[in-house]
C-alpha cells in the first residue's frame, strides 16, 4: 500500500537522473575530446595535450594570458564570497532582530526577480564615470569631468564584477541564513542572554555556529558560481585582464578552429577547480 | 461504386497538378531576370548585416524590407551580427558539416572576410555584373572591382561607400585646433591627457582597425606599400607602429589601460564629455549620431589631412544559401537610384555613401534625386573635398589578422 | 533596535528593488542625455516605441516565453516524482542520486554548453527551440527538485491513504489531496524554473548558435555598446514577465513553510 504511487524510488528517478546523466556525461566527453584536440569538424584526430601544455607554459596566444586571468578571476571570486558572507551575516542577524515579519523577506526575494544581466546594466548606468550618479555630482559642483568620478565599473581591479557580486549575492546568502536562524536560534538565544552573554558574544558564540554549516554550502556555493560565470565580466570587465570565463568563449568562438580545443581546455579547468571547491565544501558540511 | 473512383482519382490529380508547379518555381535562370523575379516572390531572404547600429537596422527594415514586401513579394528576415566574421564562421562550419542548403542567403561583407570565402569557394558565383542595375556600377574602377587589394570577380556586389573620419564637438573646441595628423594627434594627446581614445582594434571594432592601419600608413609614409601583402614591409614597420601606440599609451583615457569595443561605447564615451573625439564610418559624418539623438548637436565630422580608409562595402552570396533568387533582387534593390538617394541622407539613418556612378544614371527623376540628396549632407559633415583629398585604400586582407592580434599582444597587453 | 531602525531597514531594502526599474524608466523615455545633466532635458517615447515593435524583439519575447514556459512544464514533470522519491523514501544509493541530481548546480554553464555545442550540432540539435528547450532543463531540474523534495520530507502521506482508504481513485487522490497540498512549493519551483530559464544567456547562445535568439541575446549585445536608451527600454521589456510572474506568487513566496526550504 504504501508505494502505491512508486513502484520503486528509482523509477521515479529515472527519467531527472537519465536526461542529467547523459547530458552532463555527453558534455564531459565531447568536452574533453575538444580540449585534447579532437575536432572532427576540421578532421583532426590526434590526441595531443598542446591545449594544457601551452597554457600552462604560458605559450600562445591563450597561454599569455592564462595565468593572469587564474589570478584574476581568484581574485575577484574569493574577495565576492568573503566580503558578501560576511555582510550576508550581519544583515540576517539585523533582520531577524527585527522580527519584522514577511515584508523583508519579500523584499530579498524581489531581488531574485533581476537576473545578473539586468543588474550589471543597471549598475553601468547608474555608477559609471557619466552615469547617473556621477551626473548628480556634477549638478551639484562636486566634480567637473567625468573623470573626476572614481572608476567603479570596467575597472582593472575587477572592481565593478565585485560590486556586482556582492550587491546580488547577500539577499541570496541572508536568505539562507535568515532560513536557519528563524527555525533553531531563538532558544538558544535567549539562553545565552540569560547567561550575561554580550551581544558579539552571542554572534560569535552561538550564531554564528548554528548558521556556519548553511553558510558555508552557500558561500561554496556563490564562489563557484561567481568563478564560472560568464555575463558579468563581460559586460563589467575590461579587455585585459579577463576573468577565465571570459578567456575560455573568446578562443572557443576564434575563427581558427583549432583555437576551440584552447578555449575548452580553459573551461575543463574552471570546471575541475569549481568541482574541487564544491567536494572541500560537502566534506566539510558532512563532518559538522 | 465506380464513380465514386473516378471523382477521388480525378480530385487527386487535381491536387496534385495544383501542387506540382510550386516546386519547381525555386529555379531561375540568372540571365532572364524575370524568371529570377518569379522564383523571388515568396521567398525568404535571410540577410546577415552588423547589427551594432539601430538607425542601420531601422533603414533597413524600413526601405528594403518594405519594398521588397510590397513589390516583390519578399519577406526580409535581417539577422544581427556582432561582427561579419561570425557569418564566415556560420558559412563555414556549414561546410563542414555538410549543410546545403544553409541558413545565410546574403552578407553585409568585405575585406578579409570576403577574402575567406572567396579562397575557400564558398561563393555563389558569377551573379554581380549580371543584375540588371550592374551597369549603374562603374566596374572599371579599381576601388571597386578590387576589394582590399583582392579582384572582386563577380562574387560580391556594392552596396554603398564608407571613409574614415573623426568627430569633435563644436561647443568644446574649434576647428582650427583640430589635429590633422597622426603626430598631431599624440601631441594633442598628450598636452590633454584622458581625453582621447580609440576604438579596441578586433571582432567588432573594423574602425579600431583602421585607426590603427592609417597610423601605419602616416608612420611608413604611404599607403601603396600596403596594397599588397609583404611580410617584410610588416616586419620593417610595426615595431614603429607599437612604439607610437605605445607612446600615445599614457596620455590615453583611462591611461590606456581599457579601451572602448565599438563605435557605439566610443560614441556614449564623446558624447558623455569623457573624452572629446570619436569616430565614424558615414559620409553623413556625424548627421546620423545626432538625427538619433546619440551625439549632440554641435558634433561635427572631419579628417587628417591624409590617410583617411575608405572603400566600397559590399553583399555576397553564400554559395548553399537557400533562396538566391530572393538574395539576387535585393541586391539588385540596393543599387536602385532612388534607394541608393535615400541611403545618404541623415534623417533616414543610414548615412553611408554611394555605390552607383551617378553620371551613369539616365532616368532624369532618379539623376535628381541623387544629385539634390548629395547636397543635402548637412553641416556635421567633413566636406566632399576634404574627404576626396585625405582618401586611401584598406590594406591587403592579410594585414588584418596582423594588426588586431600585434595590437593585443603588444599594445593592450604591453608594458 | 527600535522602529526606526525597522523603517529604515526597509526603506534600504526597497529602494535597492525600486530603483533600478526607475533608472530603466527614465533612461528608456528620454533622448539626447548627456553627461553632466542630472535628469533628461528631452523626452520621448518615440524610441521605446520603436523598441517594443521591433519584430526582433518581439520574437525574442516570443521565444522566451515559450521556452521558459515548456522548460518550466517539463522540469515540473520529470522533477515531480524524482522529488517524491527523494524526499519521501529512504533507500540505499540515495545520497548518490542526490549528487548526480545536484551536479548541474555546480558544473559551470559555460562547460556544459561548450561540450555540448558539437554533440547537438551533430545529431541537428543545435540551434533549435528543443535543443534549447533540452539544454535549459540542466540549470532548472536541480532547483525544482530541491523545492519539491523539501515539500515532499515534510509531507504527510496518511492523508494520501485516507483518501484511498474512503474509495478515491489514485487519479481522484492525487488532484485532490497531494497537488493541493504541495502547491505551495510547486508554485515556488515553477517559478524558479522561469526565472533560470528566462534569465539565460550563455547556454543559449552556445546551444542556439544565433539561429535561436532570445531577450537575453539581445539584451547583452545592446548593452555591451550602444545606445543607453534603447537598453534601458531593452531591460524593461525583459524585466515585465518575472516581475509579473514574482507578483502573482507573492503569496507563496512569502509564506513561512516555502521559505524553510531554502
Amino acid at each position: 500500500m504504501r508505494d502505491r504511487f512508486i513502484f520503486s524510488p528509482w523509477l521515479a528517478l529515472a527519467p531527472a537522473l537519465i536526461l542529467i546523466t547523459i547530458l552532463l556525461g555527453a558534455s564531459l566527453v565531447y568536452g574533453v575530446a575538444q580540449s585534447l584536440g579532437l575536432i572532427s569538424v576540421i578532421g583532426a584526430n590526434t590526441v595531443s595535450l598542446d591545449s594544457y601544455r601551452n597554457l600552462v607554459t604560458g605559450t600562445g596566444l591563450a597561454g599569455s594570458e592564462f595565468w593572469g586571468s587564474l589570478a584574476f578571476s581568484l581574485w575577484v571570486s574569493i574577495a565576492s564570497t568573503l566580503i558578501s558572507s560576511v555582510l550576508a551575516l550581519l544583515v540576517a542577524v539585523w533582520l531577524s532582530e527585527q522580527r519584522s515579519g514577511n515584508g523583508d523577506t519579500l523584499a530579498l526575494n524581489w531581488n531574485l526577480a533581476f537576473p545578473h544581466l539586468v543588474w550589471s546594466i543597471a549598475l553601468l548606468l547608474f555608477l559609471s564615470q557619466s552615469g547617473l550618479l556621477a551626473r548628480w555630482a556634477a549638478s551639484l559642483g562636486l566634480i567637473s569631468t567625468p573623470a573626476d568620478f572614481p572608476v567603479l565599473l570596467r575597472d582593472r581591479f575587477g572592481i565593478g564584477i565585485i560590486l556586482h557580486y556582492v550587491s546580488k549575492e547577500i539577499p541570496f546568502l541572508a536568505l539562507i541564513i535568515l532560513a536557519v536562524l528563524r527555525t533553531q536560534s531563538t532558544g538558544y538565544d535567549l539562553v545565552a542572554e540569560n547567561l550575561g552573554a554580550s551581544h558579539w558574544q552571542r554572534l560569535r558564540y552561538v550564531t554564528l555556529p548554528l548558521v556556519m554549516p548553511a553558510l558555508l554550502s552557500g558561500s561554496l556555493l556563490v564562489f563557484a558560481f561567481i568563478f564560472s560565470s560568464y555575463e558579468v565580466p563581460a559586460l563589467l570587465g575590461v579587455g585585459y585582464p579577463r576573468m577565465l570565463p571570459v578567456l575560455a568563449l573568446r578562443f572557443f568562438n576564434d575563427p581558427d578552429l583549432r583555437s576551440r580545443a584552447d578555449g575548452m581546455a580553459i573551461s575543463l579547468i574552471i570546471t575541475v577547480i569549481v568541482l574541487v571547491v564544491a567536494m572541500i565544501s560537502l566534506k566539510k558540511s558532512e563532518q559538522k | 461504386m465506380k464513380k465514386i473512383i473516378y471523382l477521388l482519382v480525378t480530385l487527386s490529380l487535381l491536387l496534385v497538378a495544383c501542387s506540382a508547379p510550386a516546386q519547381s518555381s525555386t529555379e531561375f535562370d540568372i540571365n532572364n531576370w524575370d524568371s529570377v523575379l518569379a522564383a523571388a516572390k515568396g521567398q525568404t531572404v535571410n540577410w546577415y548585416i552588423w547589427g551594432g547600429s539601430d538607425s542601420i537596422n531601422a533603414f533597413v527594415d524600413n526601405f528594403y524590407g518594405k519594398a521588397l514586401k510590397e513589390k516583390y513579394g519578399i519577406t526580409l528576415n535581417r539577422v544581427p551580427l556582432a561582427d561579419t566574421v561570425d557569418a564566415v564562421n556560420q558559412v563555414l562550419s556549414e561546410k563542414q558539416a555538410g549543410k546545403d542548403p544553409g541558413a545565410v542567403d546574403m552578407i553585409w561583407i568585405n575585406g578579409e572576410n570576403f577574402f575567406t570565402l572567396k579562397q575557400a569557394n564558398l561563393l555563389y558565383p558569377d551573379w554581380a555584373q549580371k543584375i540588371p542595375n550592374a551597369k549603374l556600377v562603374n566596374w572599371d574602377n579599381p576601388a571597386i572591382n578590387l576589394d582590399f587589394g583582392n579582384p572582386v570577380d563577380n562574387l560580391e556586389s556594392p552596396w554603398s561607400s564608407a571613409q574614415f573620419q573623426f568627430i569633435y564637438d563644436s561647443a568644446r573646441m574649434i576647428a582650427a585646433k583640430l589635429p590633422r595628423s597622426y603626430a598631431d594627434l599624440k601631441t594633442w594627446a598628450c598636452a590633454n591627457p584622458g581625453r582621447f581614445t580609440y576604438i579596441a582594434p578586433g571582432p567588432g571594432g573594423f574602425l579600431g582597425t583602421r585607426f590603427v592601419k592609417g597610423a601605419l600608413y602616416e608612420l611608413s609614409g604611404g599607403a601603396d606599400q600596403w596594397q599588397k601583402f609583404d611580410q617584410a614591409t610588416w616586419d620593417n614597420y610595426s615595431p614603429q607602429l607599437w612604439d607610437y601606440l605605445n607612446q600615445l599609451k599614457p596620455c590615453l583615457w583611462r591611461k590606456g589601460e581599457t579601451y572602448p569595443k565599438d563605435e557605439a561605447e566610443l560614441k556614449n564615451l564623446f558624447a558623455n564629455n569623457e573624452v572629446d573625439f570619436s569616430m565614424t564610418n558615414d559620409i553623413t559624418g556625424a548627421g546620423t549620431g545626432i538625427t538619433a539623438g546619440l551625439l549632440p548637436q554641435t558634433a561635427r565630422a572631419f579628417v587628417f589631412n591624409q590617410y583617411m580608409i575608405g572603400d566600397f562595402n559590399y553583399v555576397a552570396i553564400p554559395l548553399n544559401a537557400p533562396n538566391k533568387a530572393a538574395a539576387l533582387v535585393l541586391a539588385n534593390l540596393l543599387l536602385d537610384p532612388e534607394f541608393q538617394a535615400a541611403q545618404i541622407l541623415p534623417e533616414n539613418g543610414f548615412g553611408l555613401g554611394y555605390a552607383i556612378d551617378v553620371t551613369r544614371v539616365t532616368e532624369s527623376s532618379a539623376l535628381s534625386a541623387l544629385q539634390t540628396a548629395s547636397t543635402k549632407l548637412g553641416d556635421s559633415a567633413t566636406p566632399a573635398s576634404d574627404l576626396a583629398k585625405s582618401l586611401v585604400g584598406d590594406s591587403a586582407a592579410e594585414y588584418q589578422n596582423l594588426i588586431e592580434q600585434g595590437w593585443a599582444k603588444n599594445v593592450l597587453q604591453g608594458k | 533596535m527600535n522602529k526606526f531602525s525597522t523603517y529604515v531597514t526597509r526603506f534600504v531594502l526597497y529602494f535597492i528593488l525600486a530603483a533600478p526599474l526607475a533608472l530603466f524608466i527614465v533612461y528608456a523615455f528620454s533622448t539626447r542625455w548627456f553627461f553632466p545633466q542630472p535628469f533628461p532635458a528631452e523626452w520621448t517615447t518615440a524610441i521605446f516605441t520603436r523598441t517594443i515593435n521591433d519584430p526582433r524583439i518581439l520574437s525574442g519575447l516570443r521565444d522566451s516565453l515559450i521556452i521558459a514556459l515548456i522548460v518550466s512544464l517539463l522540469s515540473l514533470l520529470l522533477g515531480f516524482p524524482a522529488a517524491r522519491a527523494l524526499g519521501l523514501r529512504q533507500f540505499r544509493g540515495r545520497q548518490l542520486a542526490w549528487l548526480v541530481l545536484f551536479l548541474p548546480t555546480v558544473v559551470p554553464p559555460l562547460a556544459i554548453g561548450m561540450g555540448l555545442n558539437i554533440l547537438f550540432l551533430q545529431i541537428g540539435l543545435a540551434g533549435s527551440l528543443v535543443g534549447v528547450v533540452i539544454a535549459h532543463l540542466i540549470p532548472t531540474l536541480p532547483y525544482v527538485i530541491f523545492t519539491l523534495s523539501g515539500a515532499f520530507a515534510r509531507y504527510d502521506e496518511n492523508f494520501e491513504f485516507q483518501s484511498l482508504v474512503l474509495g478515491a481513485s489514485q487519479t481522484r487522490t492525487f488532484f485532490t489531496v497531494t497537488l493541493p497540498l504541495i502547491a505551495p512549493s510547486l508554485v515556488v519551483a515553477a517559478l524558479f524554473s522561469f526565472l533560470i530559464s528566462w534569465s539565460q544567456y550563455l547556454l543559449t547562445l552556445l546551444i542556439g548558435s544565433g539561429r535561436i535568439i532570445t531577450l537575453p541575446i539581445l539584451l547583452f549585445s545592446a548593452a555591451s555598446g550602444g545606445n543607453p536608451v534603447t537598453i534601458a527600454a531593452i531591460s524593461l521589456i525583459f524585466l515585465a514577465p518575472p516581475v509579473l510572474v514574482i507578483a502573482a506568487t507573492a503569496r507563496q513566496l512569502s509564506d513561512g513553510e516555502v521559505r524553510e526550504q531554502y
